[in-house]
């Protein structure tokens, strides 16, 4: 038989009646056993709580989103980028094989007993043939370039090497994983292999000469030169039966292994929260009397689960993790893969045996790992349900715990009467409005920090004066703010952040004016992204954004470039939380400050340790401070003598790390708007 | 076992306030939250009910102000509450609480009586033990450790320099808890809205078989007047920023230390 | 009867400092008119320390043998109940202290008898004995008297009244044969020292003191350093070994150790009364602290209101 004259190759070539049934009824049991696997988590999905879940009108443009994501590779590729190559190779090459099975399957099941004839010949036949190839080629030279990382590159984050326990308390699950790992890759290796061999042994029995189209075939076919006939019919029978069952085992398996997150973790995309980690979520109004945040997995949301499942434990969150990173014992991604680890059971998640406490209470809640995640799992977010839990328990840090009294009973975190919130304007030669009392165009939501803290006092006062100088209409509410809530919520009092935003939104509800202004990164955030759902919705600026504004408007000018030599440090809540990252570098160009930026910039950028209520915790453990962490990557930095930062607390953590670390005859700090102030051309006033 | 937690909503008086004309102290200088010890005392008293039957019935005599503090206790875990008040008890002192808290406990029959050692606004460390002495109850003040072992406790007094007595005692029996004998747990903000369901009973004094003439007559004190501490009497201020205020310390360090 | 009533007060075979302060006291208000001084010895050894409170200006000393060695607030309580009833004094006096706390509530309260304690101010006068102590939190003073009490109980604020001296020629001793065997109902188990820790802080010539205004452990090796710099003992208020981050052997204050350096310099500490009974009797105290209406700022001859940490930061680097 020559079949090269008509460009196909035969299905289920020389295969008795009784095999082909046989190898329906398999493929059939497959899908029942693919479809059992699917069906267990879906069913535990069904019955969580759909808190957060989009609304059904959305999915069209979400799978859209997702996919495109997927296709692109670009969160996948992100932060790595030899996986993200090797996994496009793999990803790509199933794809293609997975679409050229579907093929075959459609022209021999479905076409050719409908229709008498099939569509998978001629130069259609070839085409697949060439594309198929290509694709299977970069499928196996992209498990290569994987099983090279496992085994020889072997980098950190994928040695299951977890901060919150001592190894013999996770080394058999470690290995668990890392067999399945190799299970992972090694089947698909096998399968795409034996494919080519399989081609190879029928190229080597019918030479149908079109080696160009099928290169790895025929590349596999020249083992088989100078082989009888009947050995190759023996090598095509065997190969073909050892190639189809291992697809449909690999296929029937999906639900169960690692191979899950081909399913999973496009689900998890598709649902992915935009918001995540900038707005927390509040608690559902009919669980109003349940006990706060997760305690078990009965308690997680739909969402939630589906993002335990989803981790592929690539790693990225446990290497951008700043806790992990100075020691503390936390990574989100043991975080995710415990708690997933707790499937079937009932009892608590947090404990001994499950997530532990002080994993819980180490983190910041700098949403580096919801950023960093290639699938949309909100890691912090997570963390933050389980804080709802410890906090509604009472177990908490006593320093914590004194300080949410503290603002529970004078609405900031200093402990300071409600009346000397406004006091640091006194010390002004003009007055501050009251934008309670009369109607402002800025009206300026200083915070805790920025109104409390002595050395932050100092900053706040040159904004004063800088924002009185541009002539802008601004007023503050004096007694009447209270701690915006962000670090609050972020701590997991949920009751006493519900209180703290009910109040300021009531208040500024009241007040006249066109924009909030804010220095403190916390509060903006909460302001912009978590008071709308409390009823207040105003248009939030960073003061970065409103001096910008003003430079370019003309309203302020700078003179001499000051020349300095600067770092800049994104905080979190501005950068990450609500990508602020231009208009601080772009003040800095216009005051003639040279930018050298940090290793771990914009998205990238490292937490100074005080977010999300960890300013108010005693002392975590750890083998240095984060804030301490950073200040030597400054250090690192080639004549780099002022340390830049546009956050109150930043202000504070770096004051004091670059005293701990002693490195004050190096690098000095300053607030962004003190280096403006000190740039400003001041022709009209007397200094 | 049945434990009966006296608390007091304690004043704690702005930082610059002024005495009124009258020599009151004005309402809004004043901020009221759950005396400190007596969070001390109350996680005590749960915890020595933790995993067995039994009650812990936390009591003020305070105003409405109180409810809100109740609450929180009610939050962290005690079982009911009560409140007492006449506004013949507004500025009581401790023994005339005392006796209103007699009547409550004799009502109540707890087997131990938690209360914390002092308020931090009188400081008068003596509630408690007048309450014990009114009801003839056994008593340790100033409690540093609680170990039960039946109807007998082993605690901890504290005594001055750190030395410790340790001491036996049998229910019924009334401790006055010192501050550090335990970590109090926290009441958050919505378990403290939830605990709206529990009970909280509001009486009167004739509900308790009491008036304020028989209150009052237990009062071992009468206030004559407030005043200010004289001002200046005390410390010389030194001026200036951090830097100049070190310096001057440092200077008087060097000439106390060589004189 | 009148007069006025002192309750001595024993530890371990030794008279406790206070009680020659409640003579002091009682001697002053025994010149205002309130009746002759008394002193009563209570415990098992009581005889012993009869001739240590038998000083100028004291009637008698009445010496009350009881059952068992240890002070038992019970055995006490029960023995003054019946002096009271016996003599009716005007005014009976004992310390603010551990034990006088133990049952001087329960007498007054139990006998209808005036009280005040934590008193730093008395006088006699002709409506009887008035008293000074604090309020709210020691930013007020409060001024008390006693309407229709014959007897008042005041417990003195350890430190604030002077001690007596002057060994008196007249005083007599009397045996005072109580039934007190069945009133004790605390079994006396044992007492424990303190650990004596790494430091004796009351040995030290200068003591760096911090308090609330710590509130963060990590915070505490900074200080450590600056007590080094500047050549100090580190000490502490009860809050920062409440919270186990100071060990108790550098506690200052009634529950603690009680301490006479040549300087002690309060940092953060607002000067609750628990702590100037520890260190009232420094030669120079100075204290910063951000509030300035804290109490500590009565007792110290230097104060400043600022930034602990500031300020420690800038002396820090005057004493490198």
């Amino acid at each position: 038989m020559q079949l090269g004259a008509v460009k196909s190759r035969p299905i289920l070539w020389h295969m008795p009646v009784g095999l082909q049934v046989l190898w329906y009824a398999l493929a059939g049991i497959s899908v029942l056993v693919f479809a059992y696997g699917l069906a267990a988590p879906v069913m535990r999905y069904r019955s969580a709580s759909r808190a957060g879940l989009p609304a059904a009108r959305e999915l069209p443009g979400r799978i859209w989103r997702a996919t495109r994501t997927l296709y692109s590779h670009a969160a996948i590729g992100r932060r790595d980028r030899y996986a993200g190559w090797a996994h496009r190779g793999i990803f790509y090459g199933w794809v293609a094989l997975a679409i050229g099975t579907v093929i075959v399957g459609l022209s021999h099941d479905i076409a050719q007993p409908l229709f008498g004839g099939g569509f998978y010949d001629g130069d259609f036949y070839l085409a697949c043939k060439a594309v198929l190839n290509a694709l299977g080629t970069a499928l196996i030279a992209g498990l290569l370039a994987m099983m090279v990382r496992r085994a020889i590159l072997r980098p950190a984050k994928l040695d299951y090497a977890r901060p919150d326990r001592p190894p013999e308390q996770y080394e058999r699950q470690a290995h668990a994983y890392r067999v399945g790992d190799w299970v992972f890759v090694g089947t698909l290796l096998t399968i795409a292999l034996t494919g080519y061999v399989l081609e190879g042994v029928r190229i080597a029995m019918e030479h149908p000469g079109y080696d160009g189209f099928q290169f790895g075939g025929w590349l596999a076919a020249q083992l088989f030169e100078g082989a009888g006939q009947s050995t190759l019919a023996a090598w095509r029978h065997g190969l073909w039966w050892f190639h189809g069952l291992l697809a449909i085992v690999f296929v029937s398996s999906i639900p169960f292994t690692k191979a899950a997150h081909m399913l999973s973790s496009y689900a998890s995309t598709i649902l992915r929260d935009p918001l995540a980690g900038r707005r927390l979520r509040p608690i559902e109004p009919e669980l109003a009397l349940e006990p706060a945040g997760y305690g078990t997995l009965a308690d997680f949301s739909l969402t939630h689960l589906l993002q335990l499942d989803a981790c592929t434990k690539c790693g990225r969150c446990h290497e951008a993790c700043p806790a992990r990173a100075t020691g503390r014992p936390l990574s989100p991604r043991d975080v995710i893969l415990e708690l997933r680890e707790q499937h079937g059971c009932e009892g608590p998640v947090i404990g001994e045996d499950g997530v532990h406490a002080d994993t819980i209470w180490s983190c910041m809640q700098c949403n580096a790992c919801v950023q960093a995640c290639p699938v949309g799992i909100e890691q912090a977010p997570i963390i933050n349900q389980l804080r709802r839990r410890l906090v509604e328990e009472g177990e908490i840090d006593a320093t914590l715990q004194a300080t949410l009294q503290t603002i529970h009973k004078s609405g900031n975190s200093f402990g300071q009467r409600r009346r000397s919130r406004g006091k640091w304007a006194e010390e002004l030669d003009f007055e501050v409005k009251d934008a309670r009392k009369q109607p402002v165009d800025v009206l300026w939501f200083v915070g805790d920090y920025a109104s409390f803290d002595p050395r932050s006092q100092r900053v706040t006062r040159a904004l004063a004066r800088v924002l009185h100088e541009a002539g802008v209409d601004f007023g503050i509410l004096y007694d009447g703010e209270r701690n915006a809530g962000n670090d609050v919520r972020r701590a997991g009092e949920e009751g006493l952040f519900e209180m703290l935003a009910e109040a300021n939104v009531e208040l500024l509800g009241g007040c006249d004016f066109q924009r909030i202004v804010t220095s403190d990164p916390h509060s903006l955030n909460t302001l912009r992204n978590e008071y709308p759902e409390y009823g207040g919705s105003w248009s939030v600026l960073h003061h970065t954004e409103l001096l910008l504004e003003l430079m370019q408007e003309g309203r302020l000018a700078a003179g001499e470039p000051l020349g300095y030599r600067v770092t800049y440090h994104d905080p979190c809540y501005l950068g990450r939380h609500n990508d602020g990252y231009e208009a601080p570098r772009r003040l800095l160009a216009m005051i003639g400050c040279e930018l050298v930026e940090m290793p771990r910039n914009r998205e990238n950028s490292f937490c100074c340790g005080a977010g999300g209520g960890q300013i108010w915790i005693a002392e975590q453990g750890g083998h240095e401070r984060p804030s301490e962490n950073r200040i030597r990557e400054a250090l690192e930095l080639d004549g780099v003598e002022l340390f830049v930062v546009s956050c109150p607390k930043d202000v504070t953590m770096y004051e004091d790390a670059i005293k701990t670390t002693g490195s004050g005859e190096r690098l000095r700090l300053r607030e962004l708007t003190e280096l403006i102030d000190e740039a400003l051309v001041r022709e009209a006033i007397a200094v | 076992m049945k434990i009966l937690v006296p608390v007091k909503v304690v004043a704690s008086l702005d930082e610059d306030f002024a005495l009124s004309d009258d020599a009151t102290v004005p309402a809004d200088a004043v901020e009221w939250q759950l005396n400190e010890w007596d969070t001390f005392s109350l996680e005590a008293a749960l915890q020595l009910n933790e995993g067995e039957d039994g009650e812990v019935v936390a009591v003020t005599v305070g105003d409405e102000q109180a409810e809100q503090q109740l609450r929180s206790c009610l939050a962290k875990g005690a079982d009911r509450a009560i409140r007492v008040w006449d506004d013949s008890l507004r500025g009581a002192d401790a023994l005339a609480i005392a006796s209103v808290l007699a009547a409550v406990a004799r009502a109540e029959q707890p087997e131990l009586i938690l209360c914390g050692v002092q308020s931090s606004d009188a400081v008068e460390s003596a509630t408690g033990v007048a309450l014990a002495g009114l009801l003839d109850l056994a008593h340790v003040a100033v409690v540093t450790g609680i170990e039960r072992a039946g109807e007998r406790l082993t605690v901890q007094r504290e005594l001055e320099g750190g030395v410790v007595e340790l001491l036996g005692v049998s229910l019924p029996c009334l401790l006055t808890v010192q501050t550090g004998i335990n970590e109090p747990r926290y009441a958050s903000l919505r378990a403290i809205k939830q605990a709206s369901a529990k009970p909280l009973d509001v009486s009167g004094l004739e509900q308790l078989g009491l008036d304020a003439a028989s209150v009052g007559a237990h009062a071992g004190s009468r206030t004559l007047r407030l005043k200010e501490p004289a001002k200046g009497a005390g410390a010389t201020m030194l001026d200036g920023g951090p830097p100049e205020i070190a310096t001057r310390i440092a200077a008087i360090v060097r000439e106390s230390m060589s004189a | 009867m009148s007069g006025v009533l002192v309750v001595a007060e024993a530890r371990r075979g030794e008279l406790r400092a206070v009680s020659l302060e409640l003579i002091g006291a009682a001697r002053a208000l025994s010149e205002q008119g309130a009746g002759p001084v008394s002193v009563v010895l209570i415990g098992a050894d009581a005889e012993a320390l009869a001739p240590q409170v038998a000083l100028a200006g004291v009637q008698d000393v009445l010496v009350v043998p009881a059952p068992q060695p240890q002070f038992e607030a019970h055995v006490t309580q029960a023995a003054l109940e019946a002096l009271v009833q016996r003599r009716s004094p005007s005014v009976v006096l004992a310390g603010h202290t551990i034990d006088s706390l133990g049952f001087a509530p329960a007498l007054a309260a139990r006998a209808g008898l005036g009280f005040a304690s934590n008193v730093t101010g008395a006088s006699w006068g002709e409506q009887g004995v008035l008293a000074q102590r604090g309020a709210y939190g020691e930013k007020l003073i409060a001024e008390l008297d006693f309407p229709g009490k014959d007897t008042v109980v005041l417990l003195l604020r350890p430190g604030a009244f002077a001690p007596a001296e002057g060994v008196g020629g007249e005083t007599g001793v009397e045996r005072v044969e109580l039934d007190l065997a069945g009133s004790a109902r605390t079994e006396h188990l044992e007492l424990r020292d303190p650990p004596t820790g790494d430091v004796d802080i009351t040995k030290a010539d200068f003591l760096v003191a911090i308090g609330r205004g710590v509130d963060d452990e990590g915070q505490i090796a900074e200080l450590e350093q600056l007590a080094d710099a500047m050549g100090a003992t580190l000490c502490a208020s009860r809050p920062l070994v409440d919270a186990g981050w100071i060990s108790a052997a550098r506690q200052v204050g009634q529950s603690g150790k009680t301490v006479t350096p040549k300087v002690y310099l309060a940092l953060g500490i607002s000067g609750a009364v628990q702590h100037l009974a520890g260190m009232a009797k420094a030669q120079t105290i100075i204290a910063v602290n951000s509030d300035h209406e804290a109490p500590i700022f009565g007792v110290a001859q230097y104060g400043a209101v600022a930034d602990m940490f500031e300020v420690a930061a800038e002396l820090e680097r005057q004493f490198r």
